[in-house]
């Protein structure tokens, strides 16, 4: 059976580890069959059954829900939000705070966060502040920042930044301390220099956690750049849904709570994107 | 055939590790000569000390008695700076492929990284010695995408590629089922007689000591000394055919019962310390 060589092994050639490409048009009609399916029905029966639920339940009676409007009153509101110009601009500044408050806290935490894993010292020196303001929500920092920024446009985006910004920081250290030791033997009887240690071995093997970092910290950034517009803001998503509360529009407040998490969702994607191209090994799991 | 190149003596090794606080004795008094281009497995039981008298060859951890030589280089002794380097290369237990690189840049980066190859040189070599081992057509994968005997295999290359002079193994083979097993082993064989190297090769495994090894050293349990020293003067090339030679199984019995001893006082003091 076995004479000295491992026949199979060496048959196989180049299906060894190689995976198949299959065609675009092959894909298509896989991925319409996959949206057919028993789940798909499920789902769609389960949100009729809420829309309708919803729809009725002034007529119907049924308590709490009979208060808010129903679908219909909001799908009227969208419609006329839709074409109002302060909502658009409400997209697109919630967006400039999320990208400016975000893309900061990633400058300052990955960089932080790696020195800090790497360098004992720094660690020792940084980690008790880290330890004592992290625990403080963000929203709690939004009077302080009104006081400290000169306007209520840093307010919020300063209230963002620190949204991702403990997450990112305490992700980053987190994995760049794990990466298993074997690693950096390995790299060293290589020949790797301290620089290659870093750019080669640390940097690529803590970026999954660093991807973690963001995935969460956009979730809160949201959370955060909604809240502090509420308070601070006079423009936003947030703002708009805050506005439209105390004028008592409540369909319009569903729209806007439907559009944040809309928003959120994208968010998500692309960060999901640039985490599948930063990490293109972890991409057949 | 390479004359006297990486020539590997170890001479009264210790290693105790927190001296001043619980005092755990890994290594006492270990000696071991280990000529040019001789397969030297060592086995002994679990926590033994077999990784650590490794690491200390490797560069990977201090000594705090004795010294390590290689062709008549201090390579380790109590306080010296750590020094790896690319003339001993060590395939990892756990392996320690680069999973964010690709199999060609993991096998062909020492080289590069040294300036000993250009990246024709070096792509050509690796292609070549991943055929030699039934690899071909994975030089763009990831490793992750490999199964664990791919995985072994392309660790050994890795190792090999640096033109080591001592190639050090720590119980490579540990995680493969025995099929892939075998089949691994007879590729390290291969690759050995193709061109020898000092290996110093760590298991647990008697009957893949005996088939691989031109001698095999028992260590005792903790602390870690060489118990005893068998040649195994069975030729090469083998395969698996020697597995079932009255000779490899003289080998193991004389080897398994010095063996079977310190396992059942490993098993001991490890009760011992739980109760």
């Amino acid at each position: 059976m076995m004479t000295s060589q491992a026949q199979p092994e060496k048959n196989s050639g180049k299906s060894v580890g190689a995976v198949r490409e299959l065609s675009l048009s092959y894909r298509f009609v896989r991925w319409l069959k996959s949206l057919w399916s028993l789940n798909l029905l499920l789902g769609a029966l389960s949100l009729g059954t809420i829309l309708f639920i919803w729809e009725f339940a002034g007529p119907l009676g049924i308590p709490a829900i009979k208060d808010v409007p129903p679908p219909s009153s909001v799908i009227a509101a969208a419609m006329d939000l839709l074409v109002s110009e302060q909502y658009w601009t409400g997209w697109g500044l919630s967006f400039q705070r999320i990208g400016i408050g975000f893309l900061i806290a990633q400058m300052i935490g990955i960089p932080l966060g790696l020195i800090m894993a790497i360098n004992r010292f720094s660690f020792g020196t940084i980690f008790p502040v880290i330890e004592i303001l992290r625990p403080i929500p963000p929203v709690a920092w939004i009077p302080i920042s009104i006081v400290f920024w000169p306007t209520r446009e840093q307010s919020v985006v300063f209230i963002v930044f620190l949204g991702a910004f403990w997450i990112v920081l305490l992700n980053t250290i987190g994995g760049a301390s794990q990466i298993d030791r074997r690693f950096k033997r390995a790299a060293l009887s290589l020949g790797s220099t301290p620089k290659d240690l870093f750019w080669k071995i640390i940097l690529p093997a803590t970026i999954p956690s660093i991807v973690i970092g963001m995935a969460v910290g956009m979730g809160i950034s949201w959370e955060m750049v909604v809240a502090s517009e509420m308070i601070a803001g006079d423009t936003g998503l947030g703002y708009l849904l805050w506005q439209s509360f105390q004028i008592g529009a409540i369909a319009h407040v569903i729209v806007c709570m439907i559009s944040i998490g809309i928003a959120g969702y994208f968010s998500s994607a692309l960060i999901r994107a640039l985490g599948g191209f930063a990490t293109p090994w972890r991409r057949l799991h | 055939m390479m004359a006297d190149i990486g020539e590997l003596s170890i001479r009264n090794a210790g290693k105790i590790y927190d001296p001043e606080g619980i005092h755990l004795v890994a290594l006492e008094d270990v000696s071991l000569e280990i000529k040019a281009s001789e397969f030297c497995v060592v086995v002994g039981p679990s926590g033994c000390g077999k990784t650590t008298l490794l690491n200390a060859i490797a560069g990977f951890d201090q000594l705090t008695g004795g010294e390590i030589l290689m062709d008549g280089k201090l390579l380790a002794s109590p306080g010296k700076k750590l020094l790896p380097g690319p003339d001993r290369m060590v395939v990892f237990q756990h392996g320690a492929l680069f999973p964010w690189k690709t199999v060609m840049w993991n096998v062909t980066c020492g080289p590069l990284k040294q300036g000993s190859m250009n990246l024709h040189t070096a792509t050509e070599k690796a292609r070549e010695l991943l055929v030699r081992v039934g690899l071909h057509g994975i030089e763009d994968n990831f490793p992750e995408g490999l199964s664990g005997g791919q995985k072994r295999r392309v660790e050994i290359i890795r190792a090999l590629m640096n033109d080591p002079k001592v190639l050090l193994l720590d119980e490579p083979f540990r995680a493969l089922d025995a099929l892939t097993k075998s089949v691994v082993q007879e590729h390290l064989l291969e690759l050995f007689d193709f061109s020898p190297k000092t290996i110093f090769f760590i298991t647990h495994d008697l009957e893949e000591a005996i088939f691989l090894a031109d001698r095999v050293a028992v260590m005792t349990t903790r602390p870690g000394m060489i118990k005893k020293i068998v040649a195994v003067d069975i030729p090469r090339p083998r395969d698996y055919r020697v597995l079932t030679s009255n000779r490899f199984l003289e080998l193991k019995a004389e080897l398994g019962e010095a063996i079977h001893e310190e396992a059942k006082k490993a098993f001991e003091a490890g009760e011992r310390e739980l109760a």
